[in-house]
C-alpha cells in the first residue's frame, strides 16, 4: 500500500521526473538564502531586492495554483520566500526608523 | 484592435495570472540591475548564487509548462544574465579582500 503510493508520488505531473518538481525545490534556496541573510546587519540588505522577493513570492503563490499541472510545492515555496522577504524588509524599517529618531 | 482584443481576452493575457506572474519576476532582474550601480559590500553571495541556479531551472520550467510562458521564459534569461555579473562582482570583490587580508600580514 505505501509502495503504491509512494509510485503515484513518483510518476506524478508534478513529481521527481519532472522540472515541475526541480524548479521549485531549487527554489527553496532562495528562501534558506534569505533565511542565512537573517544575521546580516540591515544596512546591507537591499531594499530593491527584499522587494522584489516579497512581491514575487505573493503573486506566484497564486500562478502555482492556476498552471498545469497545479503545484503545491511551487505554492509552499513561494509564500515562505514572501514570508522571508517581509522579515528582512521589516528588520530594515525598523532600522532606518530608529536612526530617524 | 483585433490583434489587441484577442491578447486581452486570451488564455495568457493580462486578465490572467499566467501574465501578472512573470510582470511580477521582472522585479528580480530590474533590483539586480539597481544593485549593480551599488558596492559590491551590498550583494549576497548566497542569494546571487541561488538566483543563478533558480533562473537557469526556471528557464526550462517556462518552456514546459502549460501553458508555455515565453515572456516567462525571457525574463529568467534577463535574471540569469544580470545575476551572473553580480557574482562575478562579489568573486572578484572576495579576492581582493583576500589580497589585503594576506597583504596586511
Amino acid at each position: 500500500m505505501a509502495s503504491s503510493k509512494l509510485q503515484a508520488l513518483w510518476n506524478h505531473p508534478a513529481g521527481p521526473k519532472t522540472i515541475h518538481f526541480w524548479a521549485p525545490t531549487f527554489k527553496w534556496g532562495i528562501s534558506i538564502a534569505n533565511v542565512a541573510d537573517f544575521t546580516k546587519p540591515p544596512e546591507k540588505l537591499s531594499y530593491p531586492q527584499q522587494i522584489a522577493v516579497t512581491c514575487t513570492g505573493v503573486i506566484w503563490s497564486r500562478y502555482s495554483t492556476v498552471i498545469t499541472p497545479k503545484n503545491w510545492n511551487l505554492f509552499s515555496v513561494n509564500i515562505v520566500m514572501a514570508g522571508t522577504g517581509l522579515y528582512q524588509l521589516a528588520r530594515k524599517i525598523q532600522l532606518a526608523s530608529t536612526k530617524q529618531q | 484592435m483585433e490583434v489587441l482584443r484577442a491578447f486581452v481576452n486570451s488564455p495568457i493575457g493580462p486578465k490572467t495570472t499566467h501574465f501578472w506572474g512573470p510582470v511580477f519576476n521582472w522585479s528580480l532582474p530590474i533590483a539586480a540591475f539597481l544593485d549593480t550601480k551599488k558596492p559590491p559590500e551590498v550583494i549576497s553571495g548566497n542569494m546571487t548564487a541561488v538566483m543563478c541556479g533558480y533562473s537557469a531551472l526556471f528557464m526550462r520550467f517556462a518552456w514546459v509548462v502549460q501553458p508555455r510562458n515565453l515572456h516567462l521564459l525571457v525574463c529568467h534569461a534577463c535574471n540569469e544574465t544580470v545575476q551572473l555579473y553580480q557574482l562575478s562582482r562579489w568573486i572578484k570583490a572576495q579576492h581582493c579582500y583576500l589580497q589585503e587580508f594576506t597583504e596586511e600580514r
